[in-house]
């Protein structure tokens, strides 16, 4: 699987192979055929799909050369902003919301000529580990859809993982694109907090959110990686993409690489999922590198430090949803305040709510300096304990999650239940690092498996390295198709 | 008993930047509703404030100028309150870290009002209520602000009032805001209590908020101070709360409903970063700082013989400053200068925006050329003023209204004549004065001098009468 | 331990309404959330202070104007204008 899809696809354009217009339609059909079934888009945009690719074959018949992404059917999650195409987080409150304005990633991806599927299901405002918080109802598992594709960027791991589409952006502020992609045994890059541009993504929670590729290979995730990390004016917190494109590196050996994984992240890992890292392990120490066991102490309040400062911050984001200037606003009330409460108790659902007031909790006087001031303090420690780690090794590998897809309508019983399943994921976020997560194995009802490398800030290309590497050693051991979408 | 006053104040500056704190549009006032406004400022989903650096900088002058210490290390946090105003249903503001700090404004009895803090932050849009339905236009929204904390140091609405005054004048002069209280480009909330004489225990503290105009503050401290005092002396107890004054029945009223539970939950904004400025940065910002409004007249009084009130008045505009200090540039006696500027100029300034903006048809320069013309005894005061009145009304120069033959003053030929004739045809002025009314020797000085048409020597003309008629 | 009062006084922040059939289950939901999240105050270290994630400083924005948007573009997904306003109306 080393050759990825984008390349795949963009040299079949290049040839004449195929045109753009036959290859989009081909994944137009797809999503019609499968959509049902995976439940992946929420919106699918046939008309400006079509537009683009006409535009690329153009650019072909003239000669002219196509960047790396140029005419490649992809997708994105539905919180990036995509000026007069419908974003509404998955949720009721923004049903109807067209923005005026093109996210910073979306601007780039499209002046390039990306092609437009559409936009993919998700959990309502990001928050949820299986899309099924969605006013739209969940997302289902390529690999069997009695299961969660995921979540929260569950519609864009299902696209993916189904082929109905070539990639798509996603974000995570705990884990939604890592956890997505390990259900759906496919790969996703949780990039350094900074490297990618957060204007027009919709906030969750502005300190931990960050958009990134989910695709079937490393390459690919690589490629796509490299096009959306540039630094961006409009984000006060751009950095852009440090050193050379990604790409550039996948090849590199990794003999001698200290390759370290802490304890605590073996805690409480069902045992398919143990073994299949380990087993990873052999693969890495067979490639030469050297893997390293520490313990990691301050990953022990990583979750609910997590869930205290991400909800605070949600609770601040999600007041601007007031049915005045754009979204759903009630049928009846008797003054303005009432016409924003009814507005916002109709417009969003039960989990979102439960974040909100939870996040409005731990800030309000009286317990601020018990939560919110504390888990800040703890995020620091977070920060440092990882600053640490990385003098001691160059990446760090642990499970993705614990656990592989659950069933459907498991998930939303209990929260605290479902907050433990983002245990292994939410550190990267807390800490800003870079990970991905790249599938390593299959569960005993042929459910995939993920692992995720994490690397220190603005090391991407070093994951990545580590990533492909793995990838390359194991092929079609680790990774199958489903049975679902283009086959070309 | 007798009761004292306590009142400290919240003042809310717009910055005089091109554009919003956070997005690029226009600060413009007075445009078409919604029309000033962009994703960013009416809080689309998904848009990212990014800070000016001017607001800043114009933060920081605002600090120097009235003795604050400026924050080496700042940062903007957000202030979360619900209301329709308010675009992302928090502000973005300063709380624990702002730029300024422990500064102070000094009225002219020489007492200071401490004043806590400065920082910046954004405004609100602007909501209109018709009939019972709500309008909202956020033009305003994002428009950069400072909001200057005093300490309850205020004892009195006069010191109030000069407060208000002299923040207005020192904001103007530095040039970072034209402090248009009527456009509400400066607001103050007024936070007040009484006391009895002596006690150095706070009262319960009201605040009237948005007082918008000098005049209504007074009024309306006087009326809240009168309040309070009669409900202690009646037993009754100060209720902490947010107050509305009303203009028409000069009275204040609770403001219940936006105020109701607040609770601002107050954290630092992740969207943007810290803000660093170094000790370099801030004398850089220093050497901008011109001479202030007290400063200057402190030296029109030591240096350049103006009493205190002429000085006061001419230093309070930065403009007419500038103007008196080029005028008298080199001229022996600059309150010369001063006299013309209050009494020929002032007159035609009516307002305190006519004073501000200081629109004349004259220079500086041309005013000097006249006084130096005067001071030379070619033309005596009552044809200067009489000029420079009409170069105000032309803009033309002295030379369009003073003949070489004025300049060439009046021989004494001339002037015995005209001496001679003024004698005889005022007989009974001259025998008036004869008869030891000394009055009526002026009357006949200014018949020589309206004949002369301001020619003639007033002081000679009287020697020459003296001779004839003594 | 979270109350009904505590739930109802943070909905009012959070300008959200909890009916009456919600209210028990939210109540345990937040009291269940906040046990979790009280499992902080047991970590033995302060922590140390946090600033932001890259300690970045001064992203500036330069004072040039940039045209804003036609007033229609920024009235379009509102669901009541009025004279070029925002709108929301009176209902009885």
């Amino acid at each position: 699987m080393a050759e990825g899809k984008i390349k795949y696809y963009s040299k079949m354009l290049e040839t004449k192979e195929i045109s753009c217009s036959e290859l989009t339609e081909s994944f137009l059909t797809a999503i019609e055929n499968a959509n049902s079934d995976l439940n992946a888009y929420v919106k699918v945009t046939p008309e400006t799909a079509m537009e683009t690719a006409k535009a690329v074959d153009e650019k072909i018949a003239r000669g002219e050369k196509l960047a790396p992404l140029e005419g490649i059917p992809m997708t994105l999650k539905d919180n990036i902003s995509t000026k007069e195409i419908e974003t509404t987080c998955c949720s009721k409150i923004l049903g109807g919301y067209k923005p005026i304005y093109n996210a910073t990633v979306w601007e780039t991806l499209s002046a390039s000529n990306a092609v437009l599927l559409g936009k993919t299901n998700m959990d309502e405002f990001a928050m949820g580990s299986s899309s099924e918080t969605s006013c739209f109802g969940g997302a289902s598992n390529p690999h069997n859809i009695d299961h969660v594709a995921g979540g929260s960027s569950g519609g864009v791991a299902s696209a993916v993982g189904g082929n109905i589409a070539v990639y798509g952006l996603g974000s995570d502020t705990g884990g939604s694109i890592r956890q997505p992609a390990s259900f759906c045994g496919i790969v996703g890059l949780k990039p350094t907090y900074g490297a990618v541009s957060r204007f027009g993504l919709i906030a969750y929670a502005s300190s931990f959110d960050q958009i990134g590729p989910i695709t079937t290979t490393v390459e690919d995730v690589a490629i796509v990686f490299d096009a959306i990390s540039e630094y961006d004016k409009m984000d006060s917190t751009s950095q852009g993409r440090k050193g050379e494109p990604t790409v550039n590196s996948l090849k590199n050996d990794i003999k001698g690489m200290r390759i370290g994984i802490p304890r605590e992240y073996l805690d409480g890992i069902k045992d398919e999922v143990r073994l299949a890292v380990e087993n990873a392990c052999e693969v890495y120490r067979s490639l030469g590198a050297e893997i390293v066991y520490f313990d990691l102490p301050a990953l022990k309040y990583a979750l609910p430090v997590y869930y205290i400062l991400a909800c605070a911050e949600a609770s601040s984001n999600l007041g601007r949803y007031d049915g005045i200037r754009y979204g759903y606003r009630t049928e009846s009330y008797k003054d303005v305040n009432e016409m924003i409460c009814k507005t916002r108790s109709e417009g969003f659902g039960a989990e979102v709510k439960r974040r909100i007031l939870l996040g409005t909790y731990v800030l309000s006087a009286g317990y601020y300096d018990a939560y919110y001031k504390k888990a800040q303090n703890l995020r620091g420690s977070i920060v440092n304990a990882f600053k640490n780690a990385f003098q001691n090794c160059d990446v760090i590998l642990a499970p993705t999650v614990p656990m592989t897809a659950f069933e459907k309508g498991n998930a939303i019983s209990d929260p605290i239940e479902t907050y433990l399943t983002d245990i292994c994921t939410v550190p990267v976020n807390i800490a800003g690092l870079p990970g991905v997560s790249v599938p390593c194995g299959f569960d005993g009802k042929g459910l995939p498996i993920g692992m995720q490398l994490i690397g220190n800030t603005f090391c991407e290309s070093r994951i990545l390295n580590a990533a492909w590497q793995f990838e390359n050693a194991v092929g079609s051991e680790v990774f199958k198709s489903s049975k679902y979408g283009v086959k070309i | 008993m007798k009761y004292e006053m306590v009142a400290g104040f919240e003042t809310h500056i717009e910055l005089a930047t091109n554009t919003k704190i956070f997005c690029s549009c226009t600060t413009e006032f007075g445009a078409d509703s919604n029309t000033h406004c962009c994703p960013i400022c009416i809080g689309l989903p998904g848009t990212l404030p990014k800070l000016n650096r001017q607001a800043v900088k114009y933060a920081i002058m605002a600090g120097l100028a009235t003795n604050c210490e400026i924050a080496n290390i700042s940062k903007m946090d957000r202030k979360n309150y619900c209301y329709p105003d308010l675009p992302k249903a928090y502000q973005i503001s300063q709380y624990d870290k702002p730029l300024c700090e422990h500064g102070y404004v000094q009225l002219s009895n020489g007492k200071k009002i401490r004043l806590t803090r400065i920082h910046i932050e954004e405004d609100a849009g602007k909501l209109i209520h018709k009939r019972g339905d709500t309008y909202i236009d956020y033009n305003r929204g994002g428009v950069p602000l400072i909001e200057i904390v005093s300490e309850p140091d205020i004892r009195s609405v006069e010191e109030a009032k000069e407060y208000v005054e002299k923040l207005q004048q020192i904001m103007r002069y530095i040039g970072i805001s034209d402090c248009k209280m009527q456009e509400g480009s400066m607001r103050c909330d007024v936070n007040i209590s009484v006391r009895p004489v002596g006690s150095e225990q706070l009262g319960t503290r009201t605040e009237i908020k948005n007082m918008n105009s000098i005049t209504f503050i007074g009024k309306a401290m006087e009326y809240e101070f009168g309040r309070q005092v009669d409900l202690i002396e009646s037993g009754g107890k100060v209720e902490q709360q947010t107050l509305r004054y009303d203009d028409v029945t000069n009275t204040t009223s609770s403001m219940r409903g936006k105020e109701d539970a607040n609770d601002y939950r107050y954290f630092r904004d992740p969207d943007l970063v810290t803000i660093s400025v170094t000790d370099e940065e801030i004398d850089e910002l220093r050497a901008k700082i011109p001479e202030l409004p007290f400063q200057k007249q402190e030296r029109y009084v030591s240096e350049m013989g103006l009493n205190e009130k002429d000085a006061q008045n001419i230093a309070k505009y930065r403009k007419i400053a500038e103007f008196f200090e080029t005028a008298s540039k080199g001229i022996k006696n600059p309150k010369t200068a001063a006299n013309f500027i209050i009494g020929q100029i002032f007159r035609r300034l009516e307002t305190e925006s006519d004073k501000e903006e200081f629109n004349i048809a004259v220079t500086a320069e041309q005013l000097r050329e006249l006084i130096e013309l005067l001071d030379s005894g070619k033309i005596r005061n009552n044809l200067a003023k009489s000029t420079l009145e009409k170069m105000l009304d032309t803009g033309k120069s002295f030379s369009e209204f003073i003949s070489e033959s004025d300049l060439a003053g009046m021989d004494e030929n001339t002037l015995n004549e005209l001496c001679k004739k003024a004698v005889e045809a005022n007989p009974k002025a001259v025998a008036d004065y004869r008869n030891g009314k000394q009055k009526a020797l002026k009357s006949i000085v200014g018949f020589v001098m309206k004949e002369s048409r301001g020619r003639a020597d007033a002081a000679a003309a009287e020697a020459k009468i003296l001779e004839l008629i003594g | 331990m979270v109350t009904h009062e505590d739930v109802l006084a943070i909905a009012r922040l959070s300008k959200l309404y909890i009916s009456d059939e919600e209210l028990d289950e939210m109540t345990k939901a937040m009291d269940d959330i906040i046990k979790f999240a009280d499992t902080i105050n047991n970590a033995a270290e302060e922590g140390v202070e946090f600033d932001n994630i890259n300690n970045l400083s001064n992203a500036f924005r330069e004072d040039e104007i940039v045209p804003s948007y036609d007033r229609e573009e920024i009235l379009k997904n509102a669901n009541d204008i009025d004279e070029g306003h925002f709108l929301v109306r009176k209902r009885v």
